[in-house]
């Protein structure tokens, strides 16, 4: 017995020095001055999160961008590291007013496309891939896809089914007979032109934001091969075919693990839920990359993340806030960190809350036992609400000072953000005043009970809610808030049928233009604003507030744009529309031997390999 | 035997129509726009619906539950489970996509686990109440009482983190390239059978790397379990009549142990073991998370976290079945074990 556990351990002592020794991959050193760059011809990111699609017509989400950057490209795109300038990609130059390629007032673009552009699997780029790729994503238009950017600006609408309702009264796409189909594709078609080399946009009114929505790091407007994508099975290119093709699930779509870009980057492999490989495209129609391969892993356990980071298996790695300290302590590794995110956090108020059935009234009435539907239609109560909000102590201590107080629903960097505008603080002395005015007097004598609710696992959210229920129990003692986490599920259940109360939800940039942020929170109809109910749209008509969004959208001139912004700015300040919290930084964390990275705020945290070398 | 076997097999169905509309009805209790979460997964998501309802009606999520439930199980008889969106692909694909790596570290953990248990149990027992005994047990209850993610991170830290020795993970990017690559042919998906099989012997030690952590961390914790239920079970069959006979006959130590005592001390742990067995292969959520193994009880979590319920029922469907050829295994091996015991 013992000599047989003597050869057990004997043998199982070879393997392990044997797989030590034999797996080709000494083990880097730890000292700070030994080490040396591992896998230089690879950069490998870690990120939390899955990728949703590569087909880039059809993500909308900021892991699947990331991929599409790399592997597709658009007319233009933004100067590295400036969103404010463009430069062009597969078109040889930016439109404008001073080159004479923005016409007929402001309601044409000519793109010149560029010659001798390979796509990966070896097609040539020609204006009718421009053409195809175009109508193909607006024949595509998923529900809850990203294409309503592209429909506002070439159709003044929605989306598709807005369109086939108004030309020929069918309310779902896929229902078109052959004969509608024709006549909404004519409709569509005539707003993309090819002219020789040349492709034209036709606007039926001027739209300045129309060059941000079709800037590279939006994937609605990525040229595809228009061979290839027919031959696997992506829309025909037929007038007739529309209900075939749009809205498609992932199941069917062609386009979603497979990729035919013109980028620095193709698709090597894609496990999904685990990682995807990118080699570099050899042939791309700019100088190549500087790295052959790129591997992006997904490992939602930030320890394992934070070891890779070490050991020098990572080269980039996802970091929430909360753990930027612990990453700040490891050698060989730099962060950047306090770049402004286009993004707003708020707490949404609903100014028409859905009581039937709905616990977070209470009684639902005013009678200190609960709130009434309309609570927050009443101007005290919303400044009541948001001078109780603590947000000095919210950015030092919930973000750690990654970010700032929001002054309004628009971000800095964007037209209409003033750093000198009206900003609320806390002020628990004029929160009692705005209370006392609230319902006539009737809510400070009778008090309310309230709950808010945020959707557990997320930490900045339930922080945001519990200092609001600290502050406002403390000024009146009839007034009881209570605070509750539950699923997202349920979370989003709340926000859809209108009965969620108070609650803390965040909104980032599609595009690089103000209007992407003033129509969601403030727009009667927009994401965030529909779910406010009758009450709000009421204001929002007696305010003007979708004139007035309307009229910023189609103003080619900067400084009569941002005075309609700072207006409606200055609207959710006077009216204390919803409680404007934060404006996150964003970061990046990385070993000190990556080079060439700059800031591109869309992708934020994603990033674009072309330029990194290590 | 085979009329109990068939018996048994002949339940499956039954038992997965149950466990399913179970499931069914559990989910169904959640509104459609609680159930819409699965396709919406975040705030962002919400940014190009114009109309919350035109989704719902998309995904049937308003249609009486009998014909949901209908659906699902039509396309089930064809083969179909739906489509998992926590796992972007079929749940089938899904599901066969992550098996080989659930299946490996399952295989690679088993027999040391068991093995391993069992000899530290028998140990135990013949030391009783010596000073091993006492070191073992306290070992034990102190092993035990180790969460995985804790131990499991302390198993990372000091053999990656700082010895840089066994890496998260199934492969390095390198032997990851060569798997991926034309020239090596897939055959199981079992990385270190694939190696064998192509000869390639670095890949066969770059993936055994990468499962010594796991196997470690499952190793030690789960060592401690089956340790003790050897240790007392063995202790009870020491204690029996025909073992003082056989003492008194004047055996040798080591035969009376292991050969009359361990045969019936075994039973018990035989179904522990299957349990554990079962708990192997239906994945690890934590252990699978922190050593980065793409695998089903990560997949499964995720599911359920998402309510990606064709996901969920796929899963359960696949429990089921492991469950009942499972039990069926361990109910063999007794009769193995113990040739009084009689399936009828």
């Amino acid at each position: 017995m013992n000599k047989k556990l003597i050869i057990t351990l004997v043998i199982l002592a070879l393997v392990i020095v044997g797989v030590l020794f034999y797996s080709n991959q000494p083990a880097p050193e730890t000292k700070k001055e030994e080490v040396s760059v591992s896998n230089p011809d690879t950069i490998t990111k870690v990120n939390m999160g899955t990728i949703d699609s590569l087909d880039p017509h059809y993500q909308y989400d900021e892991r699947s961008q990331e991929i599409y950057v790399n592997i597709y490209e658009n007319l233009i795109s933004f100067k590295q590291g400036d969103m404010t300038k463009f430069e062009p990609m597969l078109a040889t130059k930016v439109p404008s007013d001073q080159n004479g390629l923005i016409q007929d007032k402001g309601t044409s673009y000519v793109f010149p496309i560029r010659e001798d552009v390979k796509f990966h699997e070896g097609g040539t780029l020609t204006p009718e891939d421009i053409r195809y790729s175009f109508l193909r994503s607006l024949i595509h238009d998923r529900e809850g896809g990203p294409l309503w950017m592209l429909y506002d600006p070439l159709f003044g609408v929605g989306g598709l089914a807005d369109i086939t309702k108004e030309l020929v009264g069918v309310e779902d796409p896929k229902t078109l007979t052959a004969e509608q189909s024709r006549e909404v594709y004519n409709y569509l078609a005539r707003t993309i032109e090819v002219d020789g080399q040349n492709v034209i946009f036709h606007l039926p009114k001027p739209y300045p934001p129309f060059l941000s929505i079709i800037c590279h790091d939006n994937g609605l407007t990525a040229i595809m091969d228009k061979e290839w994508a027919i031959e696997q099975g992506g829309w025909d290119g037929s007038p007739e075919t529309i209900a075939k093709y749009h809205d498609p699930t992932k199941e069917v779509d062609p386009f979603y693990d497979k990729t035919n870009g013109t980028g620095p980057f193709k698709l090597e492999n894609w496990v999904k839920g685990e990682s995807i490989t990118l080699k570099k495209n050899d042939d791309y129609w700019r100088a190549p990359a500087k790295v052959e391969n790129v591997v992006i892993k997904m490992i939602d356990e930030w320890s394992t993340r934070k070891l890779m980071l070490q050991r020098g298996d990572a080269d980039i790695v996802y970091v929430d806030n909360q753990y930027l300290d612990q990453a700040r302590d490891l050698d060989n590794v730099k962060i950047i960190s306090g770049l402004p995110r286009p993004y707003t956090g708020v707490g949404l108020m609903n100014w028409d809350i859905v009581s039937e059935g709905n616990p977070d009234v209470h009684s639902g009435k005013l009678d200190g036992k609960g709130i009434p539907a309309d609570f927050f239609s009443d101007l005290h109560v919303r400044k009541g609400f948001v001078y109780a909000m603590n947000y000095q102590a919210f950015v030092a201590e919930v973000m750690k000072g990654e970010g700032q107080q929001s002054r309004g629903p628009i971000p800095e960097g964007f037209l209409g953000f003033d750093e000198d505008s009206d900003l609320y603080s806390m002020d628990l002395d004029k929160a009692t005043e705005e209370f006392k005015q609230a319902f006539d007097g009737e809510l400070w004598d009778k008090g309310f009970e309230i709950t808010i609710l945020y959707n557990s696992g997320n930490d900045m959210r339930k922080a945001a809610v519990d200092m609001l229920k600290s502050s406002i129990e403390g000024i009146n003692d009839k007034f009881k808030v209570h605070v509750r986490g539950v699923q997202w599920a349920t979370y989003l259940d709340k926000l859809i049928a209108g009965k969620f109360t108070l609650g803390f939800i965040g909104w980032g940039a599609d595009f690089a233009d103000s209007h992407n942020f003033a129509v969601p929170f403030m727009r009667s109809d927009g994401t965030y604003g529909a779910f406010k109910g009758e009450n709000y749209a009421k204001f929002a008509k007696d305010q003007e507030v979708d004139e007035l969004i309307t009229r910023a959208a189609e103003l080619t001139d900067p400084v009569e744009r941002e005075k309609i912004y700072q207006e409606l700015q200055q609207l959710c300040y006077d009216y204390a529309t919803d409680i404007y919290l934060y404006q996150p930084a964003a970061h990046l964390v990385m070993r000190d031997w990556v080079s060439g990275w700059e800031y591109d705020p869309i992708i934020h945290d994603g990033v674009n390999f072309y330029y990194l070398d290590k | 035997m085979l009329s109990y076997i068939t018996r048994r097999l002949l339940m499956l169905p039954i038992i997965l129509l149950g466990v399913s509309l179970l499931i069914f009805s559990m989910i169904m209790m959640l509104s459609p726009y609680e159930r819409l979460s699965t396709y919406i997964k975040d705030p962002a998501q919400l940014k190009g619906i114009d109309d919350v309802d035109k989704l719902v009606v998309k995904y049937g999520l308003n249609d009486p539950w009998y014909k949901q439930y209908g659906r699902w199980i039509g396309s089930v008889v064809k083969g179909d489970f739906g489509w998992s969106e926590s796992g972007g692909a079929p749940v089938t694909q899904a599901i066969k996509d992550r098996f080989p790596a659930t299946a490996e570290l399952a295989l690679f953990a088993l027999f040391p686990v068991i093995l391993g248990g069992i000899f530290l149990g028998i140990f135990a027992a013949v030391h009783h109440n010596d000073k091993w005994d006492h070191i073992s047990r306290i070992l034990a209850v102190v092993w035990w009482s180790i969460p995985t993610f804790v131990f499991g991170l302390i198993i990372l830290m000091i053999f990656y983190g700082t010895l840089g020795w066994f890496p998260p993970g199934r492969l390095d990017n390198w032997a990851m390239a060569v798997v991926q690559s034309a020239d090596f042919v897939n055959y199981t998906d079992f990385y270190v059978l694939d190696g064998i099989l192509n000869l390639d012997f670095a890949v066969v030690f770059n993936a055994i790397r990468h499962l010594i952590a796991p196997v470690t961390t499952l190793a030690i914790l789960w060592w401690a379990f089956i340790m003790r239920i050897t240790r007392s079970s063995m202790l009870e069959t020491l204690r029996k009549d025909y073992i003082r006979t056989a003492r008194a006959k004047g055996l040798n130590d080591n035969v009376v142990v292991y050969k009359h005592a361990v045969r019936n001390g075994l039973i018990p742990v035989v179904t522990v073991a299957g349990q554990m067995v079962l708990g192997l292969m239906g994945g690890l959520v934590i252990t699978e998370s922190i050593f980065n193994i793409r695998g089903l009880g990560h997949f499964m979590a995720q599911a359920a976290q998402q309510l990606d319920y064709p996901a969920v029922l796929g899963g359960a469907m696949y429990f089921g079945v492991l469950l009942i050829v499972i039990n069926l295994c361990v109910d063999l091996s007794y009769a193995l074990i113990d040739p009084r015991i009689r399936l009828e």
